[in-house]
């Protein structure tokens, strides 16, 4: 598995069922560029658990402002079209991991 | 990405300046980062009583033994503010404005300068406070942003943000020789800036909408920006284990995340120029150890 860049159109399928973590960034975002091999590292580790996707906020506006999302990389975890919880910042792999599996 | 560096050292106080040493003397590769000056705390001392070696010696006068001695071993300072350091698992990546240097470990020696954080202000973070107008700037178009700005380089975020959102209101909390020589107008040509004089007190949230509240009433907006010149170590480094406000360590002057070290006043009190030293001294070794281990 990797993780898998998406835009609107595809939001709501993507989140649809099971648990899909999304990676809200942006390309001039320092903590993004970070937070990025980390998840892409996560989303191998936890294959079969998660399906992992990224959103620019730049490009898909509507998404982000829908979550009122005031700062990122901002890392949502959906439950069956539900958003359970939501991780704003950087956070080094074993926190990020912990959230995610908080949230299976 | 440039070379990777054994060691980046922030901070050039006592414990910043010992480990440098240390860590020359073992042959690993250094990066000093902090003022060019050394620390503010060290030069402004009266007299210290209590430095082995060196008798009532003014705190300008130690200032200029530690410059002398990082001079000798051809140890250079970067003056340059570190804003962020991900740990990014064998290694650590520091963010420099918007560059990236890597290191092997880190040791945080910044002291205890930075302020309590306001009430209603770390539940809000990320959630309509933010600490990095030029990280989070693009989120604010066609929106109202308010910005708290510490010292007169901050004017520059102000511009930058001001050119994305609808509307910026930004309060200068400046020194008070900074506030006394600040113009009327600092923004004559954004003319969706307006610069107003009161206290921050306090952060709310209001439905979508973020509440500063100030000795001159409550201002309601989208986001609130607070640009202070140094965050609290918890911030500097995302997963950092605290203990209060100082970072945990052990004897060994390690934290929880490995290959980070700390040293100093920002490691707990008291807060001695001598014991600051020796800490630095301890983290330099710990970090030596640290690397040699990642090789076998």
């Amino acid at each position: 598995m990797s993780v898998k860049k998406i835009d609107s159109p595809e939001f709501q399928d993507a989140i649809r069922s099971g648990v899909a973590v999304v990676d809200f960034n942006a390309t001039w975002c320092g903590p993004c560029r970070m937070l990025a091999p980390v998840l892409e590292e996560l989303s191998d580790e936890m294959a079969g658990k998660a399906a992992f996707y990224a959103m620019d906020v730049d490009d898909n506006p509507d998404v982000a402002a829908s979550f009122g999302i005031n700062s990122i990389p901002y890392v949502a975890v959906f439950k069956d079209g539900q958003k359970a919880d939501e991780q704003i910042g950087f956070v080094p792999k074993p926190q990020l991991q912990a959230f995610i599996e908080r949230n299976l | 990405m440039g070379n990777r560096v054994d060691i980046a050292i922030i901070g050039t106080g006592p414990a910043g300046v010992s480990a440098a040493i240390t860590a020359t003397v073992r042959n690993k590769s250094v990066m000093l980062l902090g003022s060019a000056d050394l620390s503010d705390k060290v030069s402004k001392a009266h007299a210290i009583q209590n430095y082995p070696g060196l008798p009532e010696i003014s705190g300008a006068d130690l200032a200029r033994h530690f410059a002398d001695h990082l001079k000798r071993m051809n140890i250079p300072v970067t003056d340059r503010k570190v804003t962020m350091i991900y740990a990014m698992g064998d290694y650590y990546s520091l963010q420099i404005d918007n560059e990236f240097v890597e290191a092997t470990t880190v040791i945080l020696a910044t002291g205890v300068s930075f302020g309590k954080p306001f009430p209603g202000e770390d539940e809000n973070l990320g959630r309509g406070v933010s600490y990095c107008a030029t990280c989070d700037a693009a989120l604010y178009r066609g929106r109202e942003a308010v910005v708290v700005g510490y010292a007169p380089k901050e004017e520059a975020d102000v511009r930058f943000l001001a050119e994305m959102a609808d509307r910026v209101i930004y309060i200068p909390v400046y020194k008070k020789e900074e506030t006394a020589a600040m113009a009327e107008d600092l923004f004559p040509d954004r003319p969706n800036v307006e610069v107003r004089k009161c206290r921050p007190l306090s952060i709310a949230k209001k439905e979508s909408k973020m509440v500063l509240v100030t000795d001159d009433g409550a201002i309601e907006t989208d986001g609130i920006f607070l640009l202070r010149e140094s965050v609290s170590p918890g911030k500097l480094v995302p997963g950092l284990e605290l203990d209060g406000n100082h970072v945990k360590t052990d004897r060994k002057m390690a934290t929880n995340l490995p290959g980070l070290f700390a040293a100093g006043d920002i490691t707990g009190t008291p807060y001695q120029y001598v014991k600051s030293a020796g800490e630095g001294n301890v983290a330099a070794l710990s970090a030596v150890s640290y690397i040699d281990s990642l090789k076998k």
